[in-house]
């Protein structure tokens, strides 16, 4: 069995309004995942995250990192390896210009400033934005500022990366880029969580799905098995992705032989679509 | 407005110059008129970025125009403040390739301030004719004299020189660079972690300024005096709980990148070339012996 990263046990989070945004959330994160974290707005995906990576302190519960119970002492530790992408770049850009700005939490690990200038440039080619990066933020664009933010989450070398809602306020095109990111990230082996509220992006991209309702994890599983599961998408007032109702739908009306290869993008469907001729052609 | 200086950003960066740039509204109009629609404080930190001697040694850049701020005041001579306003637009419209009008428009607000208070200085008021030129008002005589005319012009000269002296800094050196030699000056870490955060607050206020009053003119709330004061209040609050709400999710930003107390930014060290201190050491050695030879 492999050993988890971070392991989230029985977490309690209560806000200073007495609002309960956790309600005993337990979790193992193991090394390479590709987890989608999804559920309705309030739910406390974000609450989760900002808790595991030890911004917020938990009213009750532990969270072990490599076998060790985070405490004060090595929060520092905590935090260096597990990277949050916020959801909105603007309340996450402090510095003014977007080299300052990939270097900040780099500077804060207190690195040698050869290292730190290295990661910066690393960074920076990485999410391709080295042309500006004497620019100050805020003559950038949206989608620019985004890859601002997550280069300086790149920079810091974190093995865990989050992504609070990366796709949000992004157009096609630069969520087009973030998912090449995400997908080289991924063959790079870095350990990812992602909270969206597109389940077709949860669906094709996700290893493991995590859904959140009231505070709570009600489901953890691969894709499929969500979102077959029809009682905690209504539960959690999600839908089903796309792909998976046209190909469900296409299998209840026998136009389609059920082969249990669930295509995950357009091209896989079109793949099946080919190899399945035979069959259609005998329905014609 | 972020996309519109955004381009105008990309425009300048690849040399080009703009005569027209579009706002909000989409409409075409000329720019350089006295009196910038978004505030001149936006604009005087755009011209920094686009700045061809940007790449200077801001510690050059900086101790280069308060040196000669110092010259200014402390030889307080004519000539050696009108070779100081041509140096230094030479510096900042040749070498920094700012258009002209950008540079004079610009300047027209510390003239008109100039202008206004040694005026003040220039005349004087009696009940009697005297002086050298006296105008009667009715009631009184306003006078003044040649010898007070030419104290005005050299102070005039003198003031305007230390200006554009300073100018120079503002227009080629970005803030992050002139808090970073504040920094180096021993300044205070408290002001300079302050100075940082309030040069990235104000676009950010600006911003969602823009936003809601965008919003609110979209609704009618700008349609009459009254009610433009109530939207006005308004805004005004929120921003107030925005500034609140948005000062908590930036601590939580930076504490998730390992945030424990100290603001340290990553500051970059340029190069500074010999030709360029030997060319200013040249100039201020002229400017005293000018001032040597004038006296």
């Amino acid at each position: 069995m492999r050993k988890p990263i971070l392991k989230v046990k029985d977490l309690y989070y209560v806000y200073g309004n007495g609002k309960s945004a956790l309600d005993g959330v337990s979790v193992d994160i193991y090394e390479g995942e590709k987890i989608a974290v999804i559920g309705s707005n309030g739910s406390g995906k974000s609450t989760f995250f900002l808790n595991m990576n030890g911004v917020f302190t938990p009213e009750q519960g532990k969270i072990i990192y490599r076998g060790t119970v985070v405490n004060k002492k090595n929060l520092k530790e905590l935090r260096k390896n597990i990277g949050i992408v916020f959801q909105d770049a603007d309340n996450q850009i402090i510095a003014s210009t977007v080299r300052a700005e990939v270097g900040f939490g780099p500077m804060n690990l207190k690195l040698p400033k050869e290292e730190v200038l290295q990661r910066v440039e690393e960074a920076l080619a990485y999410m391709n934005i080295s042309d500006f990066k004497d620019r100050p933020p805020h003559y950038l664009s949206g989608g620019e500022k985004k890859r601002v933010s997550i280069a300086g989450i790149i920079a810091m070398k974190s093995e865990i990366i989050i992504f609070d809602e990366p796709t949000a306020a992004l157009d096609p095109l630069n969520a087009l880029m973030l998912e090449e990111v995400l997908a080289k990230l991924g063959s790079e082996g870095k350990t990812m969580l992602i909270s969206t509220h597109d389940v077709d992006f949860a669906y094709r991209w996700a290893e493991r799905v995590l859904v959140f309702c009231q505070g709570k994890i009600i489901a953890d599983g691969t894709p499929l098995e969500i979102f077959q599961n029809r009682s905690i998408l209504k539960q959690a007032n999600l839908k089903q992705p796309t792909m998976l109702e046209v190909y469900e739908l296409l299998v209840e009306k026998h136009l389609l032989e059920d082969t249990k290869a669930y295509p995950k993008s357009t091209q896989e469907f079109k793949k099946m679509l080919e190899k399945q001729v035979s069959f259609l052609g005998v329905l014609a | 407005m972020k996309q519109d200086y955004r381009n105008n950003y990309d425009e300048l960066a690849k040399g080009e110059h703009r005569d027209s740039h579009t706002h909000r509204d989409g409409t075409y109009h000329h720019k350089h008129r006295i009196g910038h629609k978004h505030g001149e404080g936006f604009s005087i930190d755009f011209y920094a970025y686009t700045s061809k001697i940007r790449h200077w040694n801001p510690t050059f850049k900086v101790s280069l125009s308060v040196l000669i701020l110092i010259l200014c005041i402390v030889l307080d001579n004519p000539y050696v403040s009108v070779v100081v306003i041509i140096a230094m637009a030479y510096l900042t419209i040749v070498k920094g390739e700012l258009p002209i009008h950008e540079y004079l428009s610009i300047l027209t607000i510390p003239i008109v301030f100039i202008l206004l208070g040694t005026f003040t200085i220039a005349i004087d008021f009696s009940k009697q004719p005297m002086g050298q030129y006296n105008m009667y008002l009715g009631f009184c005589y306003v006078f003044t004299s040649q010898a007070k005319l030419k104290e005005v012009v050299f102070l005039i000269l003198k003031v305007f020189a230390a200006i554009s002296a300073l100018q120079m800094m503002t227009l080629s050196t970005p803030s992050s660079e002139i808090i970073y030699e504040l920094r180096k000056a021993h300044v205070p870490k408290l002001i300079i972690e302050l100075m940082n955060i309030i040069y990235r607050y104000i676009f950010i206020l600006m911003d969602v300024y823009t936003k809601m009053k965008n919003s609110a003119e979209s609704r009618q709330g700008y349609c009459d005096f009254k009610t433009s004061c109530y939207t006005f209040g308004s805004i005004a609050s929120n921003m107030l709980v925005i500034s609140l709400k948005k000062a908590n999710s930036y601590y939580d930003a930076m504490e998730a990148r390992c945030y424990d107390g100290d603001l340290i930014f990553l500051e970059e060290d340029k190069k500074i070339e010999t030709t360029q201190i030997v060319a200013a050491v040249a100039f201020i050695f002229f400017l005293i012996l000018l001032w040597g030879f004038t006296r």
